[in-house]
């Protein structure tokens, strides 16, 4: 692993998505325009090779949105994606081709991410049909089956025929899992992989998928809104709160040590299995509900709800991540202070 | 997906839709009609149908507007039916006339009270020929016909009809019997030639009649002498006795029988019902999926031809179009097609709009599947099985859609279709004319059928819409 | 402490076409005044089953077998019948908030006429005293009254689960039942509502039952936790006895907590269970755990184990935990 780009696999640079809402041709021609929705408003940051790095968000954070540029399920307003020295915010058709042989994705929920009419042979044969992947049929069996082992579905074959609605929760993450790996990806964007999977077998799946990670030296892009699996999961953080990262860092520095008022309420909220808090009232330093991601507040995103906030915060432009050493990064100016 | 899967479908199916009782009916008439239509020539009286619908001499041994047969159940005189004798009695006799002669006899039992209206002899014959007919009644009487003289044949038709070439050789039978008084009274024109073979003879036979039950020969004698040259010969004899009700379904007033015109006309019936449903229902469910896989401009356009179409009349437009060109069936099931394919869109695209958003599209996307393999693999299979009822309902439709252009007048002569004998029917005044057995039947197959594919759509429609089946 | 629900027996069988399923077999626990019982497991363990029978209201072919005994406030409701159950008891005495009820209402009319409506089918009031009413119970659960002419789709789900919160408080029960109130909810949102059940239990003065699958969760709300297995209770015991130094005595709740992320611990490796929860029609012989447990021994696959006091207010249904 001795890279001459800094081990930098995946660096996203200032990217952007704004949905423009659905307009009829009578609100058009009147200029009625209605509020662009800035899901994703200016997002940097970078993956090296190896590493699991973490995208943490409440809904409406743009966390997925971001998942789904990386994945270039959609395009980009602006910005740009350069993957492994290569810049693939626009490609055409066979370097998109090429680019998703090489990141691949696992989705929230293992079952809807499966026709419910293919059998696990034919879910685990698709991307090598797509990819035109040489070799017949025994050929791509030989495959599956490696792949289904790599993810510890034991006998492999006893799988190959059951339809996706025959397996259990942790059985079909298994499944998705391996999909994705028969192509022999780089990277893969973990959507939410473990949050509809029950809590006895979570830990079975993320141990898997680590597994996985280091066996293959492969790279993770993990989104979701548990900072508790996140903390055991991942290398580094990156907090999102509407549409742009507030603060990143290596997980246990962000964790035990945050520096944005924002990240302090998401780790108070968080309950931890510990005796004697039934009678607490917790004390949440925030309140009120993430705002529309259609209306953005002025100055720094956070400042409405935020209980340190200053006239300057929402007069001032937006602040921008600060790097406090170590690669802990930060967006609040007033930091030092609370 | 294996075979096997596709029986555990099939099987999955099949328990929900033997519940659908009209369901079954429907089935089973389809069924019905297939058999029919594999089996055509068992059930066709008139073998050579489909061709000769419209050749008038192909019919000429039939009698016109002929009720059905078996309304003689309800009648108090019965009258003769249609009957064909094709294997007469060949045997060499000594004649009077001809000496050594080849005496071809057929025997006919005359249990009616009217008598049919024609006795037909056809042959096929070769070189040169010369023979006498002549008819022995049960009551022992001769009736003498007349001859016929054939030279130069080639396999040519011999035909000889009792009712216009024997009309003055009966006549000789009249006045042998009839007294002067009684013929002098009446008009020989109006005498018809059956009816006086088929009465009892005595002085008052021409006002009179009373019939004469019992076996007829019919003899063709030949003098034998002609056979000693090959080249004289005699095929294919035999005896058509042209009755006063006739067919399963009776016949039109150009003599076509109305039963074979009826199965003839099924397999072209299912053939436009089923080449127009399929094909505009396939072709309507990629539209709406393609309509909503797209989305956006696509889209908008695609619902914008969508919206002409389905505004637009098809009968009028069909009939200008048939009226312009010539009459094909293909450019009638065209123009369907044409109209139909709208059927289904609205609520494919609005299923596809749903099955687009579903996380699995979305994976195969991720997966690098491109739109078309996302169309054809993921949407379409999901789709089709409701496709299914819907080209089922969209039969009957078509059925009656072409019925109507038959009726009109401008369906394709070189088929058979069931509009086309209600156009007839319509055309000669059959419901003035009380010939209720030409309207009916086809009416009321029209009917069947349509009301067949309902109950067969209606059906599946409960068993594959309702939930997608998807989970 | 007085009781407020005791539960005898409980069986709540789903009768299929392949035979009995046992969502709930022989399940007994009580219920003090103003205590807040928590009930975790997997999903399908029969956590929400339980809520359901208490309000006698199994979906079909579910039925709640004979023998079984539901005495609320000293009254067995098993026998009454359903027009009683519907007048007396049902959101009268015992409310439930659905798991996603939020995403229940009814997206075509306003919050008020939907509020209204469920008050006026249970109360006679005239709508001015309702609206007033109305008005009182948004302000508790800190919404403003504005909200009574917002539509759903123009709140957020913490916004919905306040109302639905403060509809199931209406009638003044004794009793709510909350399945996973929290879940489709964001963290700090989470937190929000949570401090608001807590404030709401003590100013009317009720009871909780709180169905959740967050063992970290039931930390922060339960005086008492029940820990349900395959239909069966395997722990019952007090927030201390469960969460506190010791830690819990089943292998099951065992292995639930060693599987839950710890947020201020870094972890090499958590534990998890192999294997599935068991199929219901068919349950393993004996301790239904044990073919997952790492600590089975011979007896735990021939005999089922009794759900035992092991210490006081502390039971155990597992053989390595008698006394």
């Amino acid at each position: 692993m001795s890279d001459k780009s800094n081990d930098v696999l995946l660096e996203v640079k200032d990217l952007k998505k704004h949905f423009a809402p659905h307009q009829s041709l009578a609100q058009t021609l009147s200029g009625k325009n209605r509020r662009v929705v800035k899901a994703v408003d200016g997002v940097s940051f970078s993956i090296h090779r190896g590493e699991i790095f973490g995208l943490i968000g409440e809904s409406g954070s743009g966390k997925t949105t971001t998942g789904k540029l990386v994945m270039k399920l959609i395009d980009p307003t602006s910005g740009s994606i350069v993957f492994n020295g290569e810049d693939v915010t626009v490609t055409d058709k066979e370097r998109t081709q090429a680019y998703r042989r090489q990141v691949q994705m696992i989705f929230q929920d293992p079952y809807a991410s499966m026709n419910p009419r293919f059998k696990i042979k034919d879910v685990m044969d698709e991307p090598l049909v797509i990819h035109k992947i040489e070799g017949d049929h025994v050929e791509h069996e030989k495959m599956i089956i490696k792949a289904l082992t790599e993810v510890k579905l034991n006998p492999p074959e006893e799988f190959m025929g059951r339809y996706p609605h025959m397996l259990s929760g942790g059985q079909r993450q298994r499944i998705a899992t391996a999909r994705t790996l028969i192509l022999n990806p780089m990277m893969l964007v973990a959507d939410e992989p473990v949050s509809m999977i029950d809590l006895s077998t979570r830990a079975e799946i993320l141990h898997m998928m680590k597994d996985v990670q280091r066996d293959l030296g492969l790279t993770y892009l993990y989104i979701t809104h548990d900072l508790s699996t996140a903390r055991y999961f991942t290398d580094r953080i990156a907090v999102m709160y509407l549409g742009r990262i507030v603060e990143m860092g290596r997980a246990e520095d962000l964790i035990d040590n945050p520096l944005h008022p924002y990240t302090k309420a998401l780790i108070e909220a968080v309950p931890e299995p510990r005796t004697g808090k039934v009678d607490v009232i917790k004390e949440l330093p925030i309140s009120g509900e993430i705002p529309s991601p259609a209306n953005i507040p002025s100055g720094c995103r956070f400042h409405t709800r935020c209980p340190y906030a200053k006239p300057e915060c929402s007069s001032e432009a937006e602040p921008e991540l600060m790097d406090v050493g170590n690669g802990h990064f930060h967006a609040c100016r007033r930091y030092k202070e609370i | 997906m294996s075979m096997k899967d596709v029986g555990y479908r099939f099987k999955e199916f099949w328990d929900d839709f033997r519940k659908e009782t009209s369901g079954l009916i429907g089935l089973g008439i389809l069924v019905l009609s297939l058999v029919v239509v594999l089996f055509e020539p068992v059930f066709l009286p008139f073998k050579d149908v489909d061709g000769n619908w419209r050749n008038i001499s192909y019919w000429q041994d039939s009698p016109p507007a002929a009720p059905p047969a078996w309304t003689n159940l309800f009648a108090a005189e019965k009258s003769a039916t249609t009957a064909y004798l094709n294997d007469p009695i060949v045997e060499d006799v000594d004649d009077p006339d001809f000496g050594l002669a080849r005496v071809y006899t057929f025997k006919y039992n005359y249990k009616y009270d009217k008598s049919p209206l024609d006795i037909i002899f056809r042959a096929k014959g070769d070189g040169m020929l010369f023979m006498n007919l002549s008819v022995i009644r049960p009551d022992g009487e001769t009736v003498y016909l007349g001859q016929v003289y054939e030279d130069g044949l080639a396999g040519d038709d011999i035909r000889f009809t009792v009712d216009t070439d024997a009309r003055s050789s009966v006549y000789e039978f009249i006045r042998a019997h009839a007294s002067e008084e009684a013929i002098a009274n009446s008009d020989s024109s109006n005498v018809k030639a059956t009816d006086i073979i088929f009465a009892k003879a005595g002085a008052d036979m021409l006002s009179a009649r009373e019939p004469l039950k019992g076996e007829y020969l019919y003899k063709v004698t030949i003098p034998a002498s002609l056979f000693e040259d090959e080249a004289n010969r005699i095929d294919e004899a035999k005896l058509i006795v042209t009755g006063r009700v006739s067919g399963v379904l009776g016949t039109d007033t150009s003599k076509r029988d109305i039963y074979s015109g009826i199965i003839a006309g099924l397999k072209w019936a299912l053939f436009i019902g089923l080449v127009t449903s399929v094909i505009s229902v396939l072709v309507g469910v990629l539209y709406g999926i393609i309509s909503a896989y797209f989305g956006g401009t696509t889209d908008t356009i695609m619902s914008f031809i969508f919206e002409v179409f389905v505004s637009m009349p098809m009968l009028p437009i069909l009939i200008v179009l048939s009226a312009t060109f010539k009459p094909s069936i293909w450019i009638i099931i065209g123009a369907m097609i044409v109209f139909y394919w709208v059927g289904p869109v609205k609520t494919v695209r609005s299923m596809a709009l749903q099955i687009k958003e579903e996380t699995y599209i979305e994976a195969a996307k991720a997966l690098g599947a491109g739109k078309w393999r996302i169309i054809f693999k993921h949407m379409a299979p999901i789709l089709l099985p409701y496709s299914f009822a819907n080209m089922a309902l969209s039969v009957p439709g078509a059925i009656v859609a072409e019925s109507s252009l038959s009726l009109l007048g401008l369906g394709d002569p070189s088929i058979i279709s069931w509009g086309q004998i209600l156009h007839d029917a319509q055309l000669s005044g059959a419901t003035l004319n009380g010939l209720w057995w030409w309207i009916v039947p086809p009416g009321l197959f029209i009917a069947v059928m349509g009301m067949t594919f309902a109950f067969l759509g209606f059906a599946m429609d409960k068993i594959l819409h309702p939930k997608l089946r998807t989970r | 402490m007085d009781k407020l629900l005791e539960v005898k027996n409980l069986k709540l069988y789903y009768h299929t076409s392949k035979g009995a399923v046992r969502a709930l077999d022989d399940v007994s626990f009580d219920l003090y005044k103003g205590e807040t019982l928590g009930l975790v497991g997997e999903s399908g363990c029969g956590k929400t089953t339980t809520g359901v029978a208490l309000l006698k209201m199994p979906s079909p072919p579910g039925r709640i077998e004979p023998g079984s005994q539901i005495i609320l406030d000293g009254r067995d409701i098993m026998p009454l019948p359903e027009k009683e159950i519907r007048k007396n008891v049902r959101w009268e005495e015992v409310a439930m908030v659905f798991q996603g009820a939020m995403n229940c209402l009814t997206p075509v009319y306003t919050i008020g006429k939907q509020m209204l409506e469920t008050l006026q089918e249970h109360r006679d009031m005239d709508k001015a005293q309702a609206e007033e009413l109305i008005k009182e119970y948004l302000g508790l659960v800190g919404l403003p009254p504005e909200v009574m002419g917002r539509y759903p789709h123009e709140l957020s789900g913490g916004m919905k689960q306040r109302i639905v919160i403060a509809t199931a408080l209406f009638l003044k029960p004794k009793l709510v039942i909350l399945d996973e109130p929290t879940t489709a909810l964001d963290v700090i949102v989470q937190a929000q509502i949570i401090n608001l059940l807590k404030k709401l239990k003590k100013t009317f003065d009720l009871s909780f039952i709180f169905i959740t699958h967050d063992l970290s969760l039931e930390a922060e709300v339960s005086d008492r936790i029940c820990v349900m297995y395959a239909g069966k209770i395997a722990e019952l015991g007090t927030n201390q006895q469960i969460y506190g130094e010791q830690g819990p005595m089943h292998p099951y709740t065992e292995k639930l907590l060693q599987a839950t992320p710890l947020l201020h611990k870094k972890v090499d490796s958590l534990s998890y269970i192999p294997g599935t929860p068991p199929d219901l029609i068919d349950p393993p012989k004996g301790c239904r755990f044990h073919p997952r447990c790492h600590k089975a021994m011979d007896k735990c696959s021939q005999e089922e184990p009794p759900l035992l006091e092991v210490e006081p207010g502390h039971m155990v249904a597992c053989w390595r935990c008698g006394k």
